[in-house]
């Protein structure tokens, strides 16, 4: 009685090397070992006795197709010896490759008979019965490489925001966000931003075509922010001077900047002394090529406290240039953004860059911070965290922060994050 | 922002002083926040071009203006000051304007000796005000004439498209006023800005010679000034006076910058004299305890008196407090910060120390981006690569390629590509999208995404909401249902959760190998076979399963 060693089995579960070969073959046509290794098993096994069978032949170094197999005795074989028969003709092939196996032999016998010669794997019967003290195993070339393995693995864009955002947080910031889709009203109204500001126009920004316009907030904020443009109100300024238009800032729009999001938690109440960042998917009409896409992140938030000032925010940003970016000197230079006043861009120089623009930040005005309920100075801050991705991940193109190429992907180094 | 070209050898004469290129770029452009953007020499001179951050600004953007802020900061500085004589010219607006283009104001500048330089100049300042402070044309177009060829009263008036016509500029045959925005290149440009009126506003002259269809054109005949132009009149139509003050004086100064004199001309709006320009100065407050708070300098009551100077403002001591007069054109200050930002530009940020603020706070994620961290480990752990994609989509992917009928999703009316014309509404078109991208790369491919989606709802103030999901899809020569079925089956024991496959039906996935993924009685989402057309539509040759579930419901069941 002979049965089916483990080897044995899987031969007739998944067809021998030979045939597993030569159906690959069949169906891609001459190809280099190499490759075939790469995508099925036992390659050098199936090649063997397929060149033995003639049903393949090496041409200049690819495996080529001759004839498809008549028959199929080795699996016919294994079949007949899993259902309990003998099929004498090919016993002695099967018991020399090891497929089937005395099923009276003892483990000790087995383990006898496997360490005439040299021996390749290392077995559990030799080890288990320790006849492995009598075989020689044989040396490996220990130097080729292995098969390619591709591990799973993290978007490397992706990858290091989360390393900026868990810089921030040992920082001491608190992360918050808001909606993609969003109202004028918290995009640019609540921001002191005139509703006839050039950054407002249809070619500047997103509008929606459905759903149009959404909800204002409650009367007492969206009539103080009214005011503030109108008139100034109780800010002590005296406003844009504009009439302000409740059905223009109800509109919906695709969020254009990461400050989108600031209003919305000013008014919900924020800790003082506080600090707090978001990261933000945001949506600009543009022509897409390698610096500018129509979607892409900004980095933001804002640090609030009784008595902050304009030397608080260049400490501020001085830290992120150093902290985030890894420059070691700054300049800064005055700026504008319409809800900051005073505005400064920092600027940072590496080696390897030059000087480059990292990031900017302002005090808010109180035209914006006193409608919105918050008493003390409040520094807003924004990094160009796409730019310091493309500076990190050493890209040249924007689009490849968003990579659709997975050879790319499964190439890039896992890198020590920031 | 706008982005102007200037001479340094102009600029340097305006100033009346040679400031090194250097020190033009590294320091002095800061104080009209300017950012430098290249240099060209051409012949013995050089060609700066500029990018101007201050869009509220606009008498920043030329030589002229620029010169202005630099000699306050070179010399005695203090309001700069312009005598202005009558014109005797006179403008008389028409009620038919009024809801067309309601306003104008107009100046005249007299004894010009313009250099090819400087009309260079006039024309890309106006251009850029019109542009970006006129926000293209819309609420604030400039016209500037030859006042030699012009007979006063002028009239502001309404033509209808075909009862006018002169010779635009730049042609030489009359055309009609519809004609010129179908066949003048301005035309095509600025039509737009007429759409759905009956009649076109015009400036025409005593002698009923056009001078010019704003916001659109002038004529060839009186709109055409050159360095010969000895005496110009000045108009800018709109909507808006306020604004409109402020472009006529930026545009007017700047010439009276270039030696010429500076004129006003009655303007009549509905009987009532409006004189144009503008220049009685405006008036501000502010306190040192103010500036001092805000700066985190220490500076005297002295000290601030001169930095301001610097900025172009007259500084008188009132009370406690300084009252700081300056040109009506700096609409940019609603508030005293605005004055305090001046004075602390003029002392120069580079003198600033910064001071790192100690602020005892705590910091923290979001619940929702720990948690999804969290799956991505897991998944990465599941041998799965994780790729990246955009929120951005249009139909076609998301409903037709996918054998599902369409329904509303959250859409863009100004898309400037269909490709990106609508938010996305659920993930496995993004999956599918990134494996037709990677046809002939090693396969098996196995990959996952956990990102945002947008959905309508109603109840939202913002009648959307973004929903975190999770997609997960895996193609080889050979791969089944088990494959996923097992791959979902580790990932849901891995995070300590019962759940049940329930037989389903949808469309992207083949009948009889789609099952919908229940926890705690809830669907999270569909697992599947992607079924073959799909498969074709997305020009994928070998099979694919996949799945998707909603990662804010998961999370919502594991708290």
């Amino acid at each position: 009685m002979y049965r089916l060693t483990p080897e044995g089995k899987r031969y007739l579960e998944k067809g021998t090397p030979e045939v597993r070969l030569v159906a690959y073959v069949r169906e891609k046509g001459p190809t280099d070992v190499k490759h075939i290794q790469r995508e099925i098993e036992d390659v050098s096994v199936g090649l063997a006795w397929a060149l033995r069978n003639k049903w393949v032949e090496m041409r200049g170094g690819d495996v080529t197709l001759v004839q498809m197999p008549e028959a199929y005795d080795v699996e016919d074989a294994l079949r007949a010896v899993e259902k309990g028969k003998a099929p004498a003709a090919l016993i002695q092939v099967l018991l020399k490759r090891n497929l089937i196996e005395d099923a009276k032999e003892s483990m000790q016998t087995r383990a006898r008979k496997s360490v005439r010669g040299d021996v390749g794997a290392l077995t559990e019967e030799l080890i288990k019965t320790g006849v492995w003290r009598d075989a020689r195993l044989k040396p490996y070339n220990v130097e080729a490489t292995g098969i390619m393995v591709y591990p799973g693995k993290r978007q490397p864009y992706f990858a290091f925001l989360r390393d900026v955002k868990q810089k921030l947080v040992e920082l001491g910031f608190k992360e918050y966000a808001g909606p993609a889709v969003e109202l004028e009203f918290w995009n640019f109204d609540a921001l002191y931003q005139p509703q006839t500001h050039p950054a407002r126009d249809w070619t500047s920004t997103y509008v929606m075509k459905s759903p149009v316009a959404g909800r204002l907030p409650d009367a007492r904020i969206v009539s103080a922010v009214r005011t503030a443009h109108e008139n100034g109100g109780k800010t002590g300024s005296t406003g844009w001077g504009y009439r302000w238009s409740e059905a223009r800032a109800a509109r919906l729009m695709p969020r254009a900047h990461d400050t989108a999001a600031t209003p919305r938690l000013l008014v919900s109440g924020i800790d003082i002394p506080g600090k707090y960042f978001n990261v933000s998917r945001c949506y600009r009409p543009d022509v897409i090529d390698a610096t500018h896409g129509v979607e892409f992140n900004q980095l933001g938030g804002i640090v609030a406290d009784s008595n902050l000032n304009l030397r608080h925010l260049l400490g501020i940003l001085k830290m992120f240039a150093v902290e985030i970016a890894g420059v070691e000197r700054v300049k800064f230079v005055p700026s504008y953004f319409p809800f900051t006043e005073p505005s400064v861009e920092v600027i940072g120089y590496s080696d390897a860059l030059g000087w480059v623009e990292l990031g900017g930040a302002g005090i808010f005005r109180a035209e914006l911070t006193e409608p919105l309920g918050i008493s003390v100075p409040v520094i807003a801050w924004g990094m160009g965290i796409d730019r310091l991705a493309m500076f990190a991940l050493d890209v040249k193109d924007i689009r490849y922060l968003f990579a659709q190429d997975l050879a790319w992907l499964r190439k890039r180094p896992v890198r020590g994050g920031i | 922002m706008p982005k102007i070209e200037i001479s340094y050898k102009d600029l340097c004469a305006l100033v009346g002083k040679r400031i090194p290129l250097g020190e033009l770029k590294e320091n002095v452009l800061l104080q009209v926040k300017a950012e430098f953007e290249g240099a060209e020499k051409k012949g013995s001179d050089v060609r700066l071009r500029l990018s101007m951050a201050d869009t509220n600004r606009p008498d920043l953007w030329s030589t002229e203006g620029i010169a202005r802020v630099l000699r306050g900061h070179y010399g005695k500085g203090g309001m700069p000051r312009y005598t202005m004589k009558k014109s005797g010219v006179v403008v008389k607006t028409d009620l038919k304007v009024k809801k067309v283009r309601p306003y104008t104001v107009c100046a005249v500048v007299r004894g010009l000796k313009l250099t090819e330089e400087a009309l260079a100049q006039s024309i890309q300042l106006q251009e850029k005000v019109a542009g970006t402070f006129g926000r293209g044309r819309r609420d604030v177009a400039i016209g500037i004439y030859d006042l030699s060829r012009i007979k006063s009263p002028i009239y502001f008036t309404a033509a209808k498209p075909d009862a006018l016509s002169f010779v635009p500029l730049g042609f030489n045959d009359k055309l009609t006023l519809r004609e010129i925005l179908k066949q003048h290149q301005k035309g095509k440009e600025f039509g737009g800005l007429l759409a759905g009126a009956s009649e076109y506003p015009v400036f025409v002259d005593s002698d009923d010679s056009v001078l010019s269809m704003p916001p659109v054109i002038n004529s060839e005949h009186t709109g055409k000034v050159t360095t010969a132009t000895r005496d110009v009149f000045i108009e800018c139509s709109g909507f808006d006076l306020r604004r409109l003050k402020v472009a006529l004086n930026v545009v007017a100064l700047a010439l009276a910058d270039r030696g010429g004199q500076l004129e006003s001309v009655d303007v009549f709006i509905e009987g009532k004299k409006l004189v144009a320009p503008d220049l009685e100065p405006k008036e501000a407050f502010v306190t040192l305890g103010y500036v001092n708070e805000l700066s985190g300098l220490k500076l005297s009551a002295k000290e601030l008196t001169s930095l301001l100077k610097k900025q172009q403002y007259d500084v008188q001591p009132k009370g406690a407090s300084l009252r700081v007069t300056y040109v009506p054109y700096r609409q940019d200050i609603m508030h005293m910060r605005d004055v305090a930002e001046d004075a602390i530009i003029a002392y120069g940020l580079e003198n600033l120390e910064p001071i790192m603020p100690k602020m005892p706070t705590r910091g923290s994620l979001l619940p929702m981006g720990r948690f999804t961290h969290r799956l991505e480990e897991l998944l990465v752990g599941l041998g799965l690569q994780q790729f990246a994609s955009y929120t951005l989509t249009n139909k076609h992917f998301l409903f037709d390629r996918m054998r599902v009928s369409h329904a509303p999703v959250a859409e863009i009316a100004n898309a400037q590509s269909e490709n990106w014309s609508c938010f996305r509404s659920w993930l496995l078109p993004s999956a599918l999208e990134f494996l037709a991208a990677n046809r002939h790369v090693d396969y098996p491919q196995k990959i996952f995404e956990v990102g945002d989606a947008v959905v309508l709802d109603e109840s939202k103030d913002t009648k959307t909401r973004d929903v975190c999901k999770l997609v997960i899809a895996i193609t080889d020569t050979s791969v089944s249902y088990e494959h996923i079925a097992s791959l979902l089956d580790a990932f849901m024991k891995n995070l300590g959760l019962a759940y049940a496959l329930k037989r389903s039906q949808h469309n992207s996935y083949i009948e009889g190998r789609t099952a919908e993924i229940i926890v705690g009685g809830a669907s999270l989402g569909y697992i599947g076979e992607v079924h073959p057309e799909v498969l074709n539509n997305w020009g994928l040759e070998k099979p694919a399963v996949a799945m998707e579930i909603d990662a804010e419901k998961l999370f919502a069941l594991m708290k």
